[in-house]
């Protein structure tokens, strides 16, 4: 590993990871959904339209030998960083290696796996596919009727349009991503949907373009590991919060000390964890935005980078 | 609620809701100018800080809302405005 990537580097590998993907998944739409298309693609846009973090486990020995998708082969090539996504390029072999090598990550779940197939039944294809989340969505089955959210990091919608059944039409759903294809493709599948109650804006979590106050619940699925300055992040959460509003955010985060040779792993390849701050400096970035109540639940039970479910509220 | 496959939404901004709207840079509030419109819905403008100046672009129904900077990079690399 070289030089740590600047802040503009870290966000233009993730704009061109997840832009690629959304791409794909576009182009893809009203096609039939690929079996398997994790990581066995046939070509670039099966291989986008996979869960492509799906858990090693779930992999056959066949699909886990087949190479890894062009167009994030290419992302990768063109943007050194492109690692720091949390599907990354490398998380399908990454997953395969991780059992032999001891890495920290191995038996991570990514993306559509995550949800209960009743969850996302309803949804057409396009939108379950770009899933890239890390969390079971715990935030969204908190939310109640009449509330008003916030996504930050909203991808292709999935999470934002499982929010929108659950606050009604009284509600409404904002989802909050910088990569303009992921805007595009969102938009794509909120007609598809049909749900009036979500709107999606082009815009950067570490600049948030809405008033401050507005929102009653931020939640955000594995993408605040991505933000090279994660404390602005949540203090832009907190400000658009109103007061009593809640944050509930699903992450990548360590926890323990690593071993030189976890740490060695990390480098190499495990792209989705790169960004992932020690669990305590992530509790005391969210305390520090001006949170009460921040707790953290994750199931680890060794030292590693785990997927953690976070809280806070705005006093 | 269910959700309901196939029914007409056109996600372009609409006008009423541009009071919630901030500019990312200094947090005050946006003017919209529409150049194209369409049963109320703005496909192409440019909202623009009543702080700052700062100008943002909406293009096919896409307000681009992110910092100018970061923009203008992107554009670059593209080769054409972001929302194409």
């Amino acid at each position: 590993m070289t030089d740590t990537p600047s802040a503009r580097e870290i966000q233009r590998a993730v704009v061109d990871t997840y832009g690629a993907r959304a791409r794909a998944v576009l182009a893809s739409a009203g096609a039939p959904p690929t079996a398997d298309a994790c990581c066995a693609p046939a070509s670039a846009e099966d291989a986008a339209a996979g869960a492509c973090c799906s858990p090693a486990a779930s992999m056959t020995a066949a699909s886990a030998a087949q190479p890894m998708s062009v167009s994030f082969q290419a992302a990768a090539a063109s943007a050194p960083t492109a690692d720091e996504s949390c599907c990354g390029p490398d998380c399908c072999d990454g997953s395969a290696q991780a059992a032999s090598e001891g890495n920290p990550a191995a038996g991570q779940q990514f993306g559509a796996a995550l949800y209960e197939a009743t969850d996302v039944s309803a949804l057409p294809e396009s939108v379950v596919a770009a899933s890239a989340g890390c969390g079971n969505p715990l935030a969204i089955a908190a939310l109640r009727p009449g509330e008003r959210v916030l996504d930050l990091g909203s991808g292709g919608g999935i999470d934002c349009f499982l929010a929108a059944r659950q606050v009604g039409e009284a509600g409404e759903v904002w989802g909050l991503d910088m990569t303009p294809d992921m805007v595009a493709l969102a938009r794509h599948n909120a007609g598809e949907v049909g749900l009036e109650n979500v709107r999606f804006r082009l815009g950067e979590i570490e600049d948030i373009p809405f008033e401050e106050g507005r929102f009653d619940v931020i939640m955000s699925n594995c993408v605040i590991n991505l933000s090279a300055d994660k404390p602005r992040v949540f203090r832009e959460a907190f400000r658009v919060l109103a007061a009593g509003g809640r944050l509930g955010v699903s992450d990548m985060v360590q926890v323990g000390e690593l071993s030189e040779g976890q740490r060695a792993s990390l480098d190499q390849w495990a792209g989705c964890i790169a960004g992932a701050l020690p669990l305590e400096d992530y509790l005391d970035a969210i305390r520090a935005a001006g949170f009460v109540q921040v707790e953290a639940q994750h199931e680890a039970t060794a030292p590693g980078v785990v997927s953690a479910y976070l809280t806070a509220r705005k006093a | 609620m269910p959700l309901l496959r196939g029914r007409a939404y056109d996600p372009a901004m609409q006008r009423e809701l541009m009071d919630i709207l901030a500019c990312p840079l200094c947090k005050q509030p946006l003017r919209l100018e529409a150049t194209r419109e369409d049963a109320g819905e703005v496909l192409d403008g440019t909202l623009t800080c009543t702080a700052c100046g700062e100008g943002y672009p909406i293009t096919e129904g896409i307000p681009n809302l992110l910092p100018p900077d970061l923009r203008r990079e992107m554009e670059a690399q593209a080769g054409s405005p972001t929302g194409h």
